[in-house]
């Protein structure tokens, strides 16, 4: 996949109280607000499905990878956005179906961001296997992420787990049936 | 030649002159009216002609409209007077500018509502001309006219007779608009007008500047706080109140330090 280049960060990211928790509640919810649109802009930009919350011990590079440590971590401003406030954001998230933790838990360490949700995906690849008439055929769940035939799919790249939460809403509204092992599952459409 | 009469005609004479009077002096008065209303005829439908043919420019020219809101004021005429009681029929000035002045402002007024109303949480109702200007010309597709903060603020007077909460107020020499009807008191609006200069404050700056004991800056920055109006930075080394206002701002922040 092509390098997407770095993300245009918005005004407010270069606005140190930013990162600070706002003391009054309104302020709070603003901030709250501008956050989850970030956090969501961001990912999808750099096509990220999920989010370790945990600061890693290798943030010294000056320019890390794409992720929370770059995400959350202004170094021009030196200001970062503590773990306890991000998960603030993050359970805020939650509430609008944006987020989930990683097993569905209440809180974690990795959570899942929903630029798409899971419904949105499933929608995408069901739109995708009627418009190429693939309907009653078996494809490998490799196929659908990974195979020449969706490189223009918006769902082309898509995280395994995340693919296989999508084909399960479709499985449940009897669109859709996985078969297979682990590492080799084919699901056939309807 | 006029002599006195004597005897009873005398009295049938004068009532007979003054009649004469009253009536030349009504003659007189319907022709001055009708004088006048010629003139406001001409002159109405000069105007009427004047803003039709300059329609164009008044919405597009920021100067050009400018002016003719400055040559209205000149000889009277408010344009954007929209509704009056006595004509009964909607602005007299509506009607004859072919509503393309008021219209303008009524569009551009709404905008600001909508600018004002977006960013209410983040500032506290409270923002500065400039920023709504930067915003609303953001939000506009490439080549659209210009407008002007003295647009701006006639937009936030069309709103008047809404009965809005809308006003404008000054902050040191800069106008804000104020979309939450909240009274500043006198140390709310030094700190505002404080934090103009780099974006933030803090209680030590405003000790030294304003010659504040700590307690006065802090109940000062707390204040504007709970009102929503300032957000504190708690990373540095003694917290800063920054100014929602410099998120908004195009170019960077001051840069710290």
């Amino acid at each position: 996949m092509s390098n997407p280049g770095p993300f245009p960060f918005p005004r407010e990211y270069s606005f140190p109280p930013f990162f600070t928790r706002q003391t009054n509640l309104t302020t709070h919810h603003a901030q709250l607000v501008k956050w989850s649109t970030l956090v969501l802009s961001y990912c999808r930009h750099h096509r990220l499905f999920k989010l370790s919350l945990t600061p890693s011990s290798t943030s010294s590079s000056s320019s890390p990878e794409p992720g929370a440590d770059e995400l959350f971590h202004n170094r021009k401003l030196d200001r970062r956005l503590n773990t306890a406030d991000i998960r603030e954001v993050i359970d805020f998230m939650r509430k609008d179906g944006r987020a989930e933790y990683v097993g569905g838990k209440e809180t974690g360490d990795v959570a899942w961001v929903y630029w798409r949700t899971p419904e949105e995906w499933a929608g995408l690849v069901e739109e995708w296997v009627d418009a190429t008439g693939q309907k009653g055929t078996v494809l490998t769940l490799y196929e659908l992420t990974e195979g020449d035939a969706t490189l223009n799919a918006e769902f082309h790249g898509l995280d395994t787990e995340l693919l296989q939460k999508a084909l399960g809403i479709l499985v449940k509204r009897g669109k859709a049936q996985i078969f297979g092992q682990e590492d080799s599952q084919g699901v056939k459409f309807f | 030649m006029s002599r006195k009469g004597v005897g009873l005609a005398a009295f049938d004479r004068s009532r007979i002159t003054s009649a004469q009077y009253a009536s030349h002096g009504s003659s007189l008065r319907s022709s001055d009216a009708a004088a006048l209303e010629t003139q406001l005829a001409v002159f109405r439908s000069l105007l009427q002609q004047f803003a039709q043919t300059h329609a164009k420019d008044i919405r597009s020219n920021p100067s050009f409209r400018a002016q003719f809101a400055r040559m209205c004021a000149a000889i009277g005429v408010d344009p954007l007077a929209a509704s009056s009681t006595r004509e009964g029929g909607g602005s007299i000035w509506a009607q004859l500018l072919g509503r393309s002045v008021n219209d303008f402002y009524f569009e551009l007024a709404v905008k600001v509502v909508e600018v004002c109303s977006d960013t209410r949480e983040e500032n506290g109702g409270l923002i500065e001309v400039r920023k709504v200007r930067e915003s609303i010309l953001q939000s506009r597709m490439e080549g659209a006219p210009d407008i002007t903060e003295d647009d701006i603020l006639r937009a936030v007077g069309t709103l008047k007779p809404l009965g809005s909460s809308y006003s404008v107020i000054k902050v040191g020499s800069k106008p804000y608009i104020r979309s939450v009807p909240k009274e500043l008191n006198t140390d709310q609006s030094a700190v505002l007008e404080a934090v103009q200069v780099l974006g933030y404050v803090s209680v030590s700056m405003l000790m030294v500047n304003l010659k504040w004991t700590r307690a006065r800056a802090q109940t000062a920055l707390e204040d504007l706080i709970s009102e929503g109006m300032l957000w504190v930075d708690k990373q540095s080394v003694e917290w800063e109140y920054w100014s929602p206002g410099f998120m908004l701002t195009a170019q960077d922040p001051v840069q710290l330090g």
